[in-house]
């Protein structure tokens, strides 16, 4: 649920990044640090979790423009995937406004991904969320690798294992390059501010 | 509320990440005091414009102590707002202080305040350290303590089968509770400070029977608990209450009995539940709290290596969703299996819980202890039985 913060006027959602450990969560929050530099307001904040990393930032999407007269502020987070950081997962889900699930597309992390979404799942329901209305959005990250001959899953064959329940929008991406890094988080926003506006009862 | 309160409540809803978000997005300035029954002192941070400039907890300053503070789940906060005239040494990003308590306290470096924790044995034979469960209490009050004693290490305090009425409160140092067994002594765990030595039963029946056995390790301060008292108090009850004080006394004998049989590998599960049906399964929701009329009922838990028998009700004895006790069986840790001649009586949990509220903080401690006993009882018992297999 987002906070309406009166004295700043800014409306404040969160966003978080979820998929299976090394996956790219990092790697495309890094690449939007960097990319979307003028919109970030603070530093990014990146802990060292076992295996992996959590990285937090916060920004301001220029392009949704204004809400009642209220700034979106958008709080960014990937989250630490490994079963011990429940404490640190539960901080970071609290609240949560949209996810960005991150698909691996190496043939051999298939059940890693499968796996984690249904850890997502698991998780969400503990907040009394649920994975088929909360705004989501898919990635397929590192796409660029086929270019070295690692072999990938067909976009078709993880739309079937991953989204086909789901239906949600999906996009193929190379988080390292960046391609694809923006047109998943801009559909996230977007589904997020529906979503937000239809909570609160804004209409279009 | 006080003049500056700005905000106060319980650490178990919004935990210290939570908080300092909230003050952060408010850019509140004053003081956060968090307080737990596990700590002598209360904790205080001081805060900034929304960030955390110095902290202090028992003899640790700035962001350590700070850090330390993540690992109080339980507990209250109080907020209050005005001016700060602390130098900041903290100078951390706020929710890198936030996401950094929260993984330290994942990754177990920040030690979690509560009434259990555990200690590597580095004495146990064959070479795999053992990690024995210990048992703390709240603070004691003093109150309660009629007279202290004083024990050296591996001073016997009650064996089992003895016969004695006295209950005692640590007041500093360790107590190994043991059970007797055929293979010989079967260590269970060990109590500390604020933790209580015998059973309730004890002041409410003349010459109960010691179930275990406790001996000192190192050197041990005990305080004789003021029986009269608290049997005075326990004579005001209603007879629900009584009741489930009873029963939950009788649940950790026979959990303890439990890790016995397992040890010894003599109680099977089938036998348990023959002939029974399922009335409560683990995990569900039930929130109803029952009291037995006619018929036999076992809680068992369900577990990777199948399910462990735990505990065998009769006549007298509650089953289902006590609100104030947490003893890690049903309905959420445990289901219940009943004979199929069970009759039931309905409690009010509510009714219980009020009067429970109203109780001395002495006499809650005692129940929480031993709540706490049969759910860390309950979980040697599903080691042991993990180890069986």
């Amino acid at each position: 649920m987002a906070i309406v913060n009166l004295k700043k006027r800014e409306i404040e959602c969160k966003i978080v990044y979820y998929g299976p450990g090394r996956c790219g969560k990092t790697t495309n929050l890094e690449y939007i640090f960097k990319a979307y530099k003028k919109q970030i307001t603070g530093e990014m904040v990146s802990i060292n979790t076992d295996g992996d990393r959590t990285l937090f930032f916060d920004f301001l999407p220029m392009e949704l423009g204004k809400l009642k007269g209220c700034d979106v502020r958008v709080h960014l987070y990937t989250v630490p995937g490994q079963v011990q950081y429940t404490s640190t997962r539960k901080l970071v889900l609290r609240g949560v406004d949209g996810v960005v699930f991150i698909a691996d597309s190496l043939e051999v992390r298939r059940e890693k991904n499968m796996l984690s979404l249904k850890d997502l799942h698991q998780n969400l329901k503990e907040y009394s969320l649920s994975i088929l209305k909360i705004p989501l959005v898919m990635q397929y990250n590192k796409r660029d690798l086929a270019k070295e001959g690692i072999p990938l899953m067909p976009i078709e064959q993880m739309d079937k294992e991953l989204n086909r329940q789901l239906k949600v929008p999906a996009f193929p991406a190379s988080a390292v390059t960046g391609e694809g890094v923006g047109k998943t988080l801009q559909a996230c926003l977007k589904l997020t501010i529906q979503s937000l506006k239809k909570e609160l009862n804004w209409g279009d | 509320m006080d003049k500056g309160v700005a905000f106060t409540g319980n650490l178990e809803f919004l935990n210290l990440g939570e908080l300092l978000q909230i003050i952060g997005n408010n850019a509140g300035t004053g003081i956060l005091r968090i307080t737990s029954k596990y700590a002598q002192e209360p904790g205080l941070i001081y805060i900034d414009a929304g960030d955390p400039v110095d902290a202090a907890s028992g003899k640790l300053k700035g962001l350590e102590a700070l850090f330390s503070l993540f690992g109080w789940i339980e507990g209250e906060f109080l907020f209050t707002t005005g001016a700060v005239n602390k130098k900041n040494v903290i100078n951390k990003n706020r929710m890198e202080i936030i996401l950094d308590g929260s993984r330290l306290v994942d990754d177990g470096k920040i030690k979690k305040l509560g009434p259990v924790s555990f200690q590597r044995d580095k004495k146990a034979v064959s070479g795999k350290e053992k990690a024995v469960p210990i048992l703390k209490g709240p603070f004691v009050d003093y109150m309660y303590v009629v007279d202290e004693e004083e024990y050296f290490d591996g001073d016997e305090i009650v064996k089992e089968g003895g016969y004695g009425n006295w209950m005692w409160v640590i007041l500093e140092g360790m107590v190994e509770i043991s059970k007797e067994t055929p293979k010989g002594p079967l260590r269970l765990l060990r109590v500390s400070d604020g933790a209580y030595v015998g059973s309730v039963s004890s002041f409410l029946t003349e010459d109960s029977v010691r179930n275990a056995t406790a001996k000192a390790v190192g050197r041990v301060q005990l305080g004789m608990l003021d029986s009269q008292r608290l049997s005075g108090e326990y004579a005001t009850m209603s007879a629900e209450l009584k009741g489930v004080v009873i029963s939950l006394d009788k649940r950790l004998k026979q959990v303890t009995d439990s890790v016995v049989n397992i040890y010894l590998k003599e109680k099977k599960i089938e036998e348990v539940i023959k002939g029974k049906k399922t009335v409560i399964e683990q995990g569900s929701n039930e929130e109803r709290l029952f009291s037995i009329a006619r018929g036999q009922a076992s809680v068992a838990r369900k577990t990777d290596s199948g399910y462990v028998p735990l505990v065998d009700l009769a006549q007298g004895d509650f089953f289902g969703h006590v609100p104030f006790i947490k003893m890690g069986h049903e309905p959420h840790s445990a289901c219940v299996f009943a004979s199929k001649d069970l009759k039931v009586a309905s409690l009010n949990p509510e009714n219980i819980q009020k009067e429970y509220a109203g109780l001395s903080a002495a006499f809650k401690n005692i129940i929480e202890h031993l709540a706490t006993s049969v759910s860390v009882t309950t979980m040697i018992a599903c080691e042991f039985q993990k180890k069986a297999k």
